[in-house]
């Protein structure tokens, strides 16, 4: 096989996985809450510090960071939605839109404020290494990033699908006065569900963080594909974000072959075309409303 | 409910009437330093007719109150933050020595140095708003350049609207240079001639090179490196196999260096900034993508490249417009670039960076040139830029017609497996000789 | 359906409120015979901000779509007039002209098919291609300049150019208040409002909601395109990272949505607000590095409390009470 195409087709598959998990928790909020949350990428970005931070301070391998920046971004995602966004929940989107987005610029703000604009990254003694086949090479670390992507994916479904609470969820997103007559408590699912979505932001930024360098500003892209992922995949299952995840990829890799300083708008005009044929997006409905 | 109506209007019209009051105030002290009663937005006459009341304005004071201002808007935070840190530095290092000295002889007296510094946030229209503020209304008597092309593009248009002279130490893009501004000048080498260096350390190492690669970032600055290096490859006779460009701020560039991994290049030249030289490196390595000569313009040689990358930073060269190891000797407040890091050093606890040498290198720039003109006169002392020729502990300060300084040669340092920086070319500044070749990923 | 603030500024208190605007524009057409460099590019900046506010209020304040996109039409305006003045050697007013079209044009070519798309779906296909719009500059080499951008010859003459562009800037805003005026009191105006409170019955009472979305983006279009023709020639100088930035989307919605989106003179006081405060918080109380922290805490703090902008307050149609500013959190909390 072509060297050129087959590394592609290994590239697309390995940032299928990375991106399935940046994707997937914007994906929930959006369907559950109807909020686009804007400041995603922000989150990402956090969870990608909080793994630098545990790796350069206290020599924490990033993988085993994972959980930590989970849980931290978790928390952190369920104070906003219960103590903010809950006050505003049904006002017009521009209102909930600003908001996320002024939490964007407020976190990036911070972030740039006390940890330097600068990029930096994570060097563990196993970055780098890998294994080949013939001649396409296959990072270990990204190789590993795809599987816990996959997994903590899977994990979710699960979660959605045979918890009490995953369930409590799917209902809220179907018809909140319905689930609120069968005692669901709104207040408290919807800020599980954002805390959800954050957490795996964090989770993304995590493993983000040992692939490619990290700034403060570098979460806004994040958000964009994100958007774009749901937008190709159709919003409200998680293959469908799988399945927009590497149409995303492959746009991604090989429009960077050939052109490799036009990267995103390649992918945004594939996403507004999309969206101008067909607005539920390639995998079709809508189904958490 | 009227009130409030009322109240709220009252205090946007007083908003409106407090800033024409300090617009008012700003322009009543400054035409009582100047004579002809200029109407404001007018400054550029501060510099050019009235250099006698700039100068009356500094000595009427006796000598203790001669003070040259200099002012500069730098990135202190956001994208270029680092960068701009060291550009203040530099700056403030240079203020610091020569007050020590007692300042900057001015005809037969001696001036103190005083800095007024800005954060412009990374941002070019924030940095134009600086400059025009510190020309109109703190009237510096002289500009310093921002960090990088952009910025620097911006405000040498706003110095040249009010004639002002600015010596900018980091902004190497030649277009700043293409628009026959004559107050504008940059102590740096220029663009096109970053690269040169490695490639003639290549050839030393290795007639037999043939092919070279050569990625730009999607940059002005970036883009000129790029397209110097081309034009000078070829004209040594290496054939270029690669050459294009990369988004800016690019969080995945394995596409591009798959493709030229297929090319097999035996040089591998990028130019951008620090943040994709990390990341090309660390793709590169996934890659197995192994050149015999793997250099960058910028990134390799600031202090961030190692301890992002850590062993994996060996064997990479990189440009530098200036090194610690240079050996040269001048009679400018530093005297030697080993001086200088003593002192840099001492002061903020880290080997200094090359952006910080040039930054103080323009203030010096500006010392030899107000020496010779022996006034402070924006019109005399922008004359004798113009005409300087003087070694400093950087190198050459010289300016072409343009006002860029294409006399400097860059110097090229890689990254040893001790875990430090050598200079490696030019030949008679090198401490070291090179490793060559580079040591393929899978070998280490 | 209410329309604006407008028969509210129109009412009783209209002689003695639009006197003290009056007497504020005076003041303001004035101040360059006072205030320093720094104040007329300030202001000018203001202008431009208002201008681009004026415009975004057509299509996301009295029509209600969220559009994200708007810096396109900036960067369109600048480098349409950049390209006019250079390759086609205009002088800069038939240039602007060049670039306005060629930002309404673009409105209307994307807007036909955009405009379908409702809500979050219509908000990010505008950022989609305000970005993919930039990036086509930035590598488009050949035509735009690339990233090296484009540079444009300085005013002449020189000296006045502080004045000049402050005044064109000036004249812009008005000319844009003028513009919603005239288009609110007729018939383009009560099909853009229809469309806002129900696109679906406006369309059964016959109104073109096509043509009165598409006119509302392509005015936009024209206010920002025109402050971008002016803000390239006033930095000599368009760059795409500097024309295209997304910021400037943001702070024309975060104008209009702090003077109040859907009323006249809300995004030109929304503008005022917004870039005063910025500017005496990073001049003058050095905030510095954490200004945008306290524009992102401002923009949340009013769209919790009054997401109707001020001028419901200004134009007398809520009391400023603590119970006023609950009602947005009563009527939409969980």
């Amino acid at each position: 096989m072509n060297y050129e195409l087959g590394q592609g087709l290994v590239n697309v598959l390995l940032l299928t996985g990375t991106l399935t998990l940046v994707a997937v928790g914007f994906s929930i909020v959006w369907g559950i809450l109807n909020i686009i949350n804007i400041a995603h990428g922000a989150f990402i970005m956090v969870g990608a510090y909080v793994t630098y931070w545990l790796f350069t301070l206290w020599g924490i391998d990033p993988f085993l960071s994972i959980p930590i920046s989970m849980v931290l971004l978790f928390i952190v995602g369920y104070i906003v939605q219960r103590y903010l966004i809950n006050y505003v929940i049904r006002a017009p989107l521009l209102v909930t839109f600003l908001i996320t987005f002024a939490l964007e610029i407020v976190i990036i703000n911070l972030a740039t404020v006390f940890w330097k604009g600068d990029f930096r990254s994570v060097t563990t003694a196993y970055s780098g290494a890998g294994f080949s086949i013939g001649e396409i090479q296959i990072p270990y670390v990204r190789l590993a990033a795809f599987v816990i992507a996959l997994l903590l994916t899977g994990l979710l479904h699960v979660y959605m699908t045979y918890t009490k609470q995953g369930n409590a969820i799917r209902a809220t997103g179907m018809d909140v006065d319905a689930a609120r007559l069968q005692g669901v408590k709104i207040a408290h699912t919807y800020a599980l569900t954002f805390a959800l979505g954050t957490a795996l932001a964090g989770a993304a930024g995590s493993l983000i963080s040992v692939s490619f360098p990290i700034s403060p500003t570098m979460g806004g892209l994040y958000t964009l594909r994100a958007f774009v992922i749901c937008v190709l995949g159709g919003l409200g299952s998680i293959p469908a974000v799988i399945a927009g995840s590497l149409v995303f990829a492959f746009i991604e890799v090989f429009s960077g072959v050939y052109t490799p300083g036009l990267k995103e708008a390649i992918a945004l005009l594939v996403m507004v075309l999309v969206l101008i044929v067909r607005p539920t997006g390639i995998a079709g409905k809508a189904f958490y409303h | 409910m009227k009130k409030k109506v009322g109240l709220l209007l009252v205090v946007i019209a007083i908003l409106a009437v407090l800033l024409s009051a300090c617009g008012g105030g700003q322009s009543a002290g400054q035409s009582a330093g100047q004579p002809a009663g200029n109407s404001s937005g007018n400054g550029q006459s501060a510099g050019t007719s009235s250099g006698g009341g700039q100068s009356a304005g500094t000595s009427s004071g006796g000598e203790e109150s001669c003070t040259v201002t200099f002012g500069a808007a730098v990135s202190l935070t956001g994208k270029y933050a680092k960068e701009g840190e060291y550009v203040s530095n530099g700056y403030n290092l240079y203020v610091e020595e020569i007050n020590k000295q007692g300042g900057i002889q001015v005809g037969d007296k001696k001036c103190k140095v005083a800095l007024k510094v800005y954060d412009d946030e990374s941002k070019a229209d924030r940095s134009a708003q600086l400059v025009e503020k510190l020309i109109t209304e703190d009237k510096v008597q002289f500009l310093l350049g921002p960090y990088g092309s952009g910025n620097t593009y911006a405000t040498t248009a706003i110095a040249e609207k009010y004639q002002v002279p600015m010596v900018e130490a980091n902004g190497a893009a030649t277009k700043i240079f293409n628009r026959g501004f004559k107050y504008s000048f940059a102590v740096l080498t220029p663009a096109p001639y970053y690269l040169r260096g490695i490639i003639d350390l290549a050839l030393d190492q290795d007639p037999n090179i043939k092919t070279v690669a050569i990625i730009a970032e999607n940059g002005a600055f970036a883009l000129e490196v790029a397209g110097g290096a081309k034009d000078y490859a070829e004209e040594k006779g290496l054939e270029v196999v690669y050459f294009d460009k990369y988004a800016k701020d690019a969080k995945d560039l394995s596409s591009l260096l798959t493709a030229i991994k297929a090319k097999n290049p035996d040089i591998l030249l990028g130019a951008g900034h620090l943040q994709d030289t990390l990341l090309i490196v660390k793709q590169a390595k996934d890659l197995n993508l192994s050149p015999k000569v793997f250099g960058f313009s910028v990134g390799p040689t600031s202090p961030e490249f190692r301890n992002a990358l850590g062993s994996d930073a060996d064997y990479v060269f990189g440009g530098a417009q200036w090194t610690p190891e240079l050996k040269i000797q001048s009679d400018d407040v530093f005297g030697t670039p080993q001086h200088f890091t003593e002192l840099y050093e001492a002061k903020y606890g880290e080997t200094p960076p090359y952006q910080a040498a040039e930054s103080a290198a323009a203030l010096i720039a500006y010392q030899k040139a107000i020496e010779a003109a022996g006034s402070l006169d924006r019109k005399a002392v922008r004359d004798a830029l113009a005409q300087l020729d003087y070694m400093s502990f950087y190198g050459k300060l010289k300016f072409n017609e343009q006002g860029m300084n294409i006399y400097k040669p860059m110097a090229v340092m890689q990254n040893f497996p001790d875990g430090k920086l050598y200079t490696v070319w030019p030949k008679d500044a090198a401490t070291k000789a090179p490793i060559y070749p580079f040591k393929p990923w899978d070998e280490r | 359906m209410k329309i604006l603030g407008l028969e509210k500024f129109f009412s009783g208190r209209k002689g003695w409120l639009w006197g003290l605007f009056g007497l504020f524009m005076l003041a303001l057409a004035v101040l360059p015979l006072f205030a320093s460099g720094f104040w007329l590019r300030t202001l000018t900046l203001i202008f431009l901000l208002a201008a681009m506010a004026e415009g975004w209020n057509y299509i996301g304040g009295y029509t209600g779509y969220a559009a994200f996109g708007n810096v396109a039409f900036f960067g369109i305006g600048a480098y349409g007039t950049a390209l006019a003045m250079l390759r086609l050697h205009f002088s800069f007013f038939p240039a602007l002209l060049v670039g306005v079209a060629a930002a309404m044009l673009f409105a209307i070519v994307i807007g036909l098919p955009v405009l379908r798309l409702k809500g979050h779906y219509f908000a990010i296909a505008t950022v989609a291609l305000a970005t993919a719009v930039g990036e086509v500059a930035d590598y488009w080499t050949d035509f735009t300049g690339g990233s090296a951008g484009l540079t444009l010859p300085f005013f002449d003459p020189i000296e006045y150019s502080g004045q000049f562009f402050y005044y064109i800037s000036f004249l812009l805003v008005i000319f844009g208040l003028w513009l919603t005026y005239f288009v609110m009191k007729g018939k383009m105006g009560y099909s853009w409002v229809a469309v806002r409170e129900d696109e679906d019955a406006a369309k059964m009472m016959g109104i073109n909601t096509t043509w009165a979305k598409v006119s509302a983006f392509a005015l936009s279009a024209l206010m920002a395109g025109a402050a971008g023709a002016i803000y390239g020639y006033w930095n000599t100088f368009v760059l795409p990272e500097e024309v295209f930035k997304i910021d400037y989307t943001l702070q024309m919605i975060l104008s209009t949505v702090l003077g109040g989106p859907g009323t006249i003179l809300g995004p030109f006081i929304g503008a005022f607000l917004y870039y005063i405060l910025i500017t005496l918080l990073v001049f003058f109380f050095h905030v510095g590095a954490f200004h945008e922290t306290i524009l992102g805490v401002i923009i949340i703090l009013v769209m919790v409390f009054t997401p109707q902008g001020l001028m419901d307050f200004l134009s007398g149609k809520k009391k400023l009470t603590l119970s006023s500013l609950l009602e947005n959190i009563r009527t939409h909390k969980v």
